[in-house]
């Protein structure tokens, strides 16, 4: 059951590296939080030919991951979660879409080809900044941007519960399956898995029951008391300013074109 | 089935975010009207997690040596009822996509409707309830089960593809399009609604006080009610993909045009000028017009070297942070 321990590892990566103290550590979560918002819109905004303008928005994850000290090889694993259907689409565009519509020093690239690099240079973008978020972004300074932001409360308590746990049940099914593995099938078969399955909800059941009641003797009063997050500072501002200025530039005006204009 | 960022256009994701948000508002007026709703919230926490974790486990498919996992939106909703069960699965989408890169943030919306709102808020009370409610018996659960599972996947498929098709993204046609998706999900939904149907059969037998479906066997579903909510919600989609679709050139350039009266921005002044005129004689592509003369030929090759250059430029300036800050640690 390498693959459980993989993603439990994965999970604890992403929290080790959130309590780093850089710059970028340092910036308001709602900065953070919104910026990538701002960023994804418009980088998805562009139609399915630009591929040349998507270049600039490179920066943005580049600079993020060096200065928040981010490993870039992080981001090709996450990649490689997101890639399949995303390869699956932009190979269909390649080979539907067949009519020549750039030249290249006398070598023409069809339509979907274009398209077909587009979509995968954006998956890449996407994925990073994605992951550039969570990994300098502390869970409870996220999840009090989410209450600043009027989620209801519920459904945020839930969602920091549900993150908790995860890592407790992982433990759990992998000592299971490592129980299961020691009776002698190396992989489980289908038809045990509704007992298996089933054996691990009960117990969890028991678990959250105990936790529940544990959480009562302390004053558990159906909602969590969250951290408040203070005010944004100058800096953070200027940072939010930054990204969504930066983006929209991009968007709108062809810099790569202009920068090779200049060159050629 | 977790859609991805780059498929997904701005006016298509915004619709379904929309949507979802309110399928979560209106679950959580639900859960608020239920006294037990502050016991629930641990239980939940539970109950999503191992959906979560039961991910993880592989299992052999008989016969065929490939390997299937569940998804979970009827069983949480067996477990915990439709709209605590949509509450859990939208937690865990989120926890995917922001954790594991499972699912892209801007498309969310699309996975919580398709995978949560389809099964928990329409499938589980319709057809769930009506095979496993006032009558109880172990067939009976296990044909819930697999019936509910595989007919909110087949739903959840074709969600898939209108989102897909609607943003505009992808060359495919719809119709194969459909005719890839809708059979790969009916032989995915057969795996998960069996091994779905196990798991709710193990827990009815040892703690059947668990299942949601037993603790409120005394109050009927209200049908009409749910299909009412049913056919607003499809007019609600329905109308807000085909706005999406509709010849917009894409939500953003639409919000310029209302708002600019021009899908371009106009700069003025003899910089700008200068700018866009070389911008108009360099521009990879303007506006979808295939370039295919020689001009336009060598003009494209200025366009490529621009984006070399900003890729060149990106790079040296990350080396050079992370040279820095490393020498920086060692000193």
């Amino acid at each position: 059951m390498g693959n459980i321990r993989q993603n439990t590892a994965a999970l604890y990566t992403l929290e080790q590296l959130a309590e780093g103290d850089t710059a970028i550590h340092g910036l308001h979560p709602m900065a953070k939080l919104l910026g990538t918002l701002f960023y994804m819109v418009m980088l998805i905004s562009f139609p399915r030919y630009r591929l040349g303008m998507l270049a600039p928005f490179v920066f943005y994850p580049v600079l993020m991951l060096s200065l928040g000290e981010i490993p870039f090889k992080l981001v090709g694993k996450r990649v490689l979660v997101a890639l399949p259907f995303c390869l699956f689409a932009g190979l269909s565009n390649a080979l539907l879409d067949r009519s020549p519509m750039v030249f290249v020093g006398g070598v023409g690239f069809s339509g979907g080809v274009i398209s077909c690099l587009s979509i995968l240079l954006k998956t890449l973008l996407c994925v990073s900044v994605v992951l550039v978020l969570v990994a300098v972004t502390p869970m409870r300074a996220l999840t009090a941007s989410l209450r600043r932001l009027h989620v209801p409360g519920v459904f945020v308590s839930l969602f920091e519960m549900t993150y908790r746990y995860v890592g407790c049940l992982m433990e759990e099914v992998s000592s299971m399956s490592a129980a299961y593995a020691l009776r002698g099938k190396p992989r489980l078969e289908m038809r045990h898995m509704g007992a298996f399955a089933g054996q691990l909800l009960l117990r969890s059941y028991d678990r959250a029951e105990r936790i529940y009641h544990a959480m009562k003797c302390r004053g558990f009063g159906g909602s969590m008391i969250g951290e408040t997050a203070g005010k944004m500072s100058a800096g953070d501002w200027f940072f939010l300013l930054a990204v969504s200025l930066s983006s929209a530039l991009f968007r709108f005006v062809d810099i790569p074109a202009l920068l090779g204009g200049v060159l050629c | 089935m977790h859609m991805a960022d780059a498929l997904l256009n701005p006016a298509v994701g915004g619709v379904m975010c929309a949507v979802s948000a309110g399928a979560i508002g209106y679950s959580v007026a639900k859960m608020k009207g239920d006294k037990q709703a502050e016991k629930k919230l641990p239980l939940m926490a539970v109950a999503g997690a191992f959906v979560f974790a039961a991910q993880m486990i592989n299992f052999t498919i008989p016969g065929t040596g490939s390997s299937g996992h569940i998804g979970g939106g009827i069983l949480l909703s067996g477990l915990l009822g439709g709209p605590a069960a949509l509450l859990t699965l939208s937690v865990v989408l989120m926890i995917q996509c922001l954790f594991f890169a499972d699912g892209g943030l801007l498309a969310l919306g699309c996975n919580i409707f398709n995978m949560g709102v389809i099964p928990c808020l329409f499938i589980y009370p319709l057809l769930f309830k009506a095979i496993f409610g006032k009558k109880t018996g172990m067939g009976r659960l296990m044909a819930a089960s697999a019936l509910s599972v595989v007919v909110g996947l087949q739903l959840g498929a074709f969600g898939v593809v209108l989102e897909t098709t609607a943003s505009g993204i992808t060359e495919l046609p719809f119709g194969t399009f459909v005719l890839l998706m809708q059979p790969i999900h009916l032989a995915i939904g057969l795996v998960e609604g069996i091994v779905t149907g196990g798991i709710l059969t193990f827990v009815w037998k040892s703690r059947p006080e668990l299942l949601d479906s037993v603790q409120e066997s005394a109050a009927g579903v209200p049908v009409k009610k749910t299909v009412a909510i049913l056919a607003v919600a499809a007019l609600l989609v329905a109308g807000g993909l085909s706005l999406a679709a509709s010849g917009l050139p894409d939500g953003l350039e639409w919000a310029m045009e209302k708002t600019a009266g021009t899908a371009e921005l106009e700069a003025e002044g003899p910089v700008m000028d200068a700018a866009a005129d070389i911008q108009e004689q360099t521009a990879l592509m303007a506006d979808y017009a295939a370039p295919v003369d020689s001009e336009a030929a060598s003009t494209s090759i200025a366009g490529v070297v621009g984006s070399v250059m900003t890729f060149v430029l990106a790079g040296i300036v990350g080396t050079v942070i992370v040279v820095v800050k490393k020498k920086r640690v060692k000193a």
